[in-house]
């Protein structure tokens, strides 16, 4: 575990080639510190989901360096070789929807990601246990995902980011689909997280009602990422 | 690591077990398909098993007396049977007809047999009930197919017969019935009018003044009778004694009594090669429909469940499931599919459809076994669209855009 | 609550898979090739048999009358009909005797004709004899020639002569005209026995040439049938053995009778031996001539020997035996056959002794190794 979160330096992003060219990524710069959360904003068209992918090391960027602690993931185009283990292993991800695996139950649907790390099965449940109680769906560990509520359903979500204890998780439109009291929980419950794992976390978002309570706020526009800082607001 | 696919199934697994159970039915006609075909192979062999024939002896230049109408005289079998070599020798009638019971009429083939008993050519060699026949006339032996109860009263064209007893398996190349009768009662049936006909025989042969001459009495009536003499049978069943080579029998009864003479092989050839042929391509042209319409639906069910679960495949693939995982994911249900299919499929061929099917139906364990193989394989197959579809999906989808 | 959706699933899945692969594994080892032969035993017994032998024949009447006219001629009545019994002497018919009684008057003018002419010759003859004897005389009074008296003499023969001729002539025409008689009274058709009239083929005004035959009649008690034995059956059959005949038209029941004789001469054609059936008693009404009757004659009862039921006997290779089943194993046993009777039994001589188990009945043909099924009967056959 790094003590330096994630940064990202220069980052571009060109779809395609020539005069039909489209630069969705002109300039990124970020970091995100251990512990942290911040807050990603952009309207539409602005590059967001773009950078969301690259982060997710789902798409490459054309140019520009990210590193996840000491570790470069990408430099100028050079890559690390598998990212689907970096996604695995050293990235969590929480969704807009909680895209649980419906015929898997809770313990497993979190479990899954350390056992596809090669954990034996009895280990991985623990470990997935482990976070439950934090999350408060210790009652729930053997439901399936159609028998929990919204808020359950995005908790378990949030536990299968952190199960391996990634350096950073990427929680894209977490709250969305919540009603602003649990909106706001769930933030609480990221930000608890992140203190108690150290993670940085990045929370994509154009939730009015969460906006208030970052400390640090990233703005998007046309591919290009200005700092600004949060109210920081108590979020109980 | 937990099964995917298991948990899949396990997690959906009425509409897995019922798209298997109608899968099933599918392959079980296509197992019964199969089974009808080697059930008309197996027809025509046990036909000549039965026979107990190593040789037949049918008129020249045709090939009777199973594949086409043979008739040779009834006196043919003595000259047959002072042939070196020769053990046994027997007349054999067949004809397929109406045998009547109470008032229904069933299609049978109506088998004369030489008196002998048990042991003779032609006769049936096992019963499941009931007795061989031991009267010289008015008794029979009927096979199970034509739905004949012990001790029953049939009519074949004049006469009644009783059913004294029942065999199993004894059908024509066409699946008829097989119902023995003592061969001088066949010969009758096979060549006997019905009594409108004789009486309108008898009616022109009066009337016809050079055989009703005034001054020779008794002409009409010798002239009538000889009318109604029938000395044919369709062939000789000859059982070739120990020691000796059936083709060379075969030989020196071609040569010296100048008929045509088939051996086992030949005839078995004639049966399964002529005489089925065309029902075997038809059988054989339905089983490949069968096996590409199984494959249709494999794939197309494989599909639509993994085109059902995109997103959890994006999110599996996001959260860095190797790809193997998910070709084993797809792969499995697949072929769990078709093992369900394969074991629904057999128990329906075997309990319902092949009781029910009015020709026999052979299951053979090695079909069995080949028809697994190839559900396997169909499922591989079918699998592999999906599994391209899935490869194709985009981690990113999981992530909003 | 926690842990019961689950277990419901798996239950459910439980219920379903376990009886499919319960079954499926059934299916493949109790059906198909892989299946045991189901099979129905039966126990060697000590019996004696009454061996029979079948036949079929048709009923004949032993004594036919054909009865007609002697000579060509037209019937004039007939007094009888199909279906009519008729006592010995009884007259059926009559012939037209058309010119007969003309042809016996002008036998009757004849011999009277014959008579005259007989005392015409005797006249002769007397005139002739008294000639000669006075011309004797005078040949000795020497009043005349010898040669005269010669001529006397011969004159005297030829009469005598003549008249023999004319008595010969007359016996001639009595004989003729009795030959007419006789011939006028051949034609009544007389009934020679006791007997019914089985057909009548002509009708009065029909002519007829001699020999054809204008009514038949057959004497109802010598009613008999000439049975057909297929030669294979045939072996013991003998004058006087007892036997049952049911006749086609009343199938069900049965008359007693005998075999009277068996024909020396056999059917070579159809490979029959014949023989001819009596009844003890005619059936009453009389059966119809031509009908058919299945003959069962009983042969002497034989010594009890093992017996086993002819659905038994297999032949392999030519060989006849049974499959004697020993400890759930079957072994085919060669056995020779003795005497059998009609309703299956047959006697075997050598390979078996009472109370073997043998095979009588199996669903398939049987093999050394066949994996066998014992049951009661099997499936599908209705007792």
């Amino acid at each position: 575990m790094t003590e330096k979160g994630i940064t990202i330096v220069g980052l571009k992003k060109r779809y395609g080639s020539g005069d039909t060219a489209v630069d969705a990524l002109k300039n990124v710069e970020m970091h995100v510190a251990p512990g942290e959360v911040v807050g990603l904003i952009g309207p539409s068209g602005s590059g967001k989901s773009t950078l969301l992918k690259c982060l997710g090391a789902v798409i490459e960027p054309t140019a520009g360096q990210m590193m996840l602690g000491d570790d470069l993931i990408y430099d100028n185009g050079w890559r690390v070789k598998d990212l689907r283990a970096l996604r695995r292993d050293r990235i969590g991800f929480v969704f807009q929807a909680p895209y649980l695996i419906p015929f898997l139950d809770v313990t497993d649907n979190v479990a899954l990601l350390p056992m596809l790390a090669g954990k034996p099965n009895a280990e991985a449940r623990k470990q997935a246990r482990e976070l439950f109680k934090a999350l408060d769906i210790e009652h729930r560990a053997r439901a399936m995902p159609s028998q929990l509520s919204g808020g359950e359903q995005q908790r378990v979500a949030i536990a299968r980011g952190l199960v391996n204890r990634p350096p950073v998780i990427l929680a894209d439109e977490p709250t969305a689909p919540l009603d602003s009291e649990r909106a706001l929980a769930v933030i609480r419950i990221l930000n608890e997280m992140a203190q108690k794992f150290a993670t940085a976390i990045i929370v994509v978002t154009h939730d009015e009602k969460i906006i208030p309570t970052f400390k640090r706020i990233y703005h998007i526009r046309d591919g290009v990422t200005y700092e600004e800082k949060g109210e920081g607001r108590s979020f109980e | 690591m937990i099964s995917l696919a298991g948990r899949d199934i396990m997690h959906s697994w009425g509409k897995f077990v019922f798209t298997g159970m109608g899968l099933g039915l599918l392959i079980g006609v296509t197992l019964s398909m199969a089974g009808i075909y080697r059930g008309m192979v197996d027809d025509a062999r046990v036909l000549l098993d039965n026979s107990g024939a190593d040789l037949w002896v049918v008129q020249k230049d045709t090939l009777g007396p199973y594949a086409e109408s043979s008739s040779i005289y009834d006196d043919t079998w003595r000259g047959i049977r002072s042939i070196s070599g020769v053990a046994d020798a027997a007349s054999i009638t067949y004809l397929t007809m109406q045998v009547r019971r109470k008032g229904v009429d069933v299609r049978a083939m109506v088998t004369g047999i030489t008196a002998g008993g048990p042991g003779t050519p032609g006769w049936p060699p096992y019963l499941i009930g009931g007795r061989q026949i031991t009267r010289g006339h008015y008794e029979a032996v009927a096979d199970i197919a034509s739905g004949f109860k012990l001790g029953e009263r049939i009519k074949i064209r004049r006469n009644h017969y009783t059913i004294v007893g029942l065999t199993r398996r004894m059908v024509s190349s066409s699946g008829d019935p097989m119902v023995f009768i003592p061969l001088k009662d066949a010969q009758e049936a096979q060549f006997l009018k019905d009594n409108d006909a004789i009486r309108e025989q008898r009616r022109r042969t009066t009337e016809n003044s050079a055989f009703n001459r005034p001054g020779v009495p008794g002409l009409l009536d010798a002239i009538i009778a000889s009318q109604s003499v029938n000395t044919y049978v369709n062939a000789v069943l000859v059982r070739v004694g120990k020691g000796h080579n059936p083709d060379k029998v075969a030989e020196s009864i071609r040569r010296w009594k100048r008929l045509t003479v088939y051996t086992r092989s030949q005839m078995e050839e004639i049966l399964v090669g002529k005489l089925i042929a065309t029902s075997a391509k038809q059988i054989a042209m339905f089983l490949i429909i069968l096996s590409l319409v199984s494959s249709a639906i494999v794939a197309f069910i494989i599909y639509t469940l993994t085109m059902g679960k995109i997103r959890e495949i994006a999110v599996l693939k996001l959260i860095g499931t190797k790809n193997r995982t998910i070709v084993g994911l797809i792969m499995q249900q697949s072929i769990a599919l078709g093992l369900i299919g394969f074991v629904v499929g057999k128990i329906t061929a075997t309990l319902v459809m092949a009781p029910i099917f009015p020709k026999h139906v052979l299951l053979e364990p090695l079909d069995s076994v080949f028809g697994f193989i190839a559900v396997v394989m169909i499922c591989i197959l079918s699998s592999i669209v999906s599994i391209r579809a899935a490869l194709k999906i985009n981690p990113a989808e999981a992530i909003g855009g | 609550m926690k842990k019961f959706p689950f277990q419901k699933r798996t239950l459910a899945l439980i219920a379903i898979l376990v009886p499919l692969l319960f079954l499926f594994v059934y299916v493949a080892l109790r059906s198909g090739p892989l299946a045991p032969v189901s099979v129905v035993l039966a126990t060697v017994e000590e019996s004696e048999i009454s061996p029979a032998i079948f036949g079929i024949g048709t009923i004949e009447a032993r004594y036919t009358y054909k009865i007609g006219p002697t000579s060509a001629g037209r019937v004039k009545r007939l007094d009888v009909d199909t279906g009519e019994y008729v006592k010995a002497g009884q007259v059926l018919g009559e012939m037209d005797p058309v010119d007969l009684d003309a042809r016996i008057r002008a036998e009757d003018a004849g011999f009277k004709r014959a008579a005259a002419l007989i005392d015409e010759a005797q006249a002769r003859k007397d005139y002739a004899q008294t000639q000669s004897s006075r011309y004797n005389l005078l040949l000795k009074s020497r009043a005349t020639s010898k040669e005269m008296a010669a001529s006397k003499r011969q004159e005297l023969q030829i009469a005598a002569a003549g008249l023999t001729a004319a008595r010969e002539d007359l016996s001639r025409t009595a004989a003729d005209r009795k030959a007419l008689q006789a011939q006028l009274n051949n034609l009544v058709l007389i009934s020679p026995v006791d007997g019914l009239v089985v057909s009548r083929d002509a009708d009065p005004g029909t002519t007829v040439v001699a020999g054809q035959f204008v009514v038949e009649i057959i004497d109802p008690g010598s009613l008999w049938i000439n049975v057909r034995f297929d030669q294979t059956h045939a072996r013991g059959l003998a004058a006087g053995l007892p036997g049952r005949i049911t006749l086609r038209s009343r199938s069900g029941e049965f008359q007693t009778g005998r075999v009277l004789r068996t024909e020396p001469l056999a059917d070579a054609v159809t490979e029959e031996t014949l023989a001819k059936v009596v009844f003890d008693q005619i059936p009453e009404p009389l059966p119809p001539i031509g009908e058919l009757a299945e003959v069962t004659i009983t042969l002497p009862k034989m010594a009890a020997a093992p017996v086993i039921p002819n659905a038994a006997v297999h032949h392999i290779n030519g060989q006849a035996g049974v499959w004697k089943h020993r400890n759930g194993h079957l072994q085919f046993t060669p056995i020779t056959l003795g005497e059998s009777d009609l309703e299956g039994h047959v006697q075997v001589h050598k390979g078996l002794k009472s109370g073997d188990q043998i095979v009588l009945y199996s669903e398939n043909a049987l093999k050394e190794h066949s994996k066998i099924h014992i049951v009661d009967h099997i499936p599908g056959v209705t007792q």
